[in-house]
């Protein structure tokens, strides 16, 4: 069963027409004692992986593989982390991406997908010239 | 921020599904941002004043009025 009306995936659809590079929204999870939030977060994820050719979902099991999980500082979850390419963006989502979230989410794979932060020059220009050491950003949200 | 710098990792935490860690980051509203466990940032922020919070730097100066 679809989470999107027809109208909505329509319009995401043309959002993540951007995209150029494939994005692998990789998640953790467990098969056994699963939270009911790590099965919404997969049926989201394959929500969204149906509406563009270029995004994959790849499940990860957060017991079995537990140094893939440290690989990525992934300590519980349901966890999605995003990869373009091969590549870790080191952007990360927490909890079922629903409500506001999934909208984060979109923004995060076309970000991904486009290897483009779209931040303003001066934003860049300042990070640049002054993250020298690991910075751990975390935005607490909420669904509705 | 993440794509522009090896050094930072941005996560997006759903609030009322991991209480441990909003309790333990006190988040009583959202958005709210916490960086590297110690720097808080309340609230949605104009860009610049984001970065700038999240780098620990100060607002840059107003702009000199104009004449």
């Amino acid at each position: 069963m679809s989470l999107l009306s027809e109208q909505d995936r329509r319009v995401v659809r043309e959002h993540l027409a951007t995209i150029q590079q494939p994005v692998t929204l990789l998640l953790f999870t467990q098969t056994i004692g699963a939270p009911e939030s790590a099965l919404i977060a997969r049926q989201v994820l394959d929500e969204l992986a149906s509406l563009n050719d270029l995004i994959r979902v790849e499940e990860s099991n957060f017991i079995l593989e537990k140094d893939r999980a440290s690989q990525y500082g992934v300590d519980r979850i349901p966890a999605i982390v995003l990869l373009s390419g091969e590549n870790d963006t080191r952007m990360r989502f927490l909890g079922a991406p629903a409500g506001y979230e999934f909208m984060s989410l979109i923004e995060a794979v076309i970000l991904a997908g486009t290897n483009d932060s779209q931040l303003e020059p001066g934003s860049r220009a300042l990070i640049a010239a002054n993250v020298t050491t690991p910075l751990d950003i975390q935005v607490f949200v909420t669904p509705t | 921020m993440a794509l522009e710098s090896v050094h930072i990792r941005a996560t997006c935490v759903e609030a009322t599904e991991f209480m441990d860690l909003s309790r333990k980051f006190r988040v009583t509203g959202v958005p709210k941002t916490i960086v590297n466990e110690s720097i808080e940032i309340l609230g949605a922020l104009p860009e610049e004043s984001f970065v700038r919070g999240v780098l620990g730097l100060p607002e840059a100066d107003s702009p000199p009025p104009s004449e």
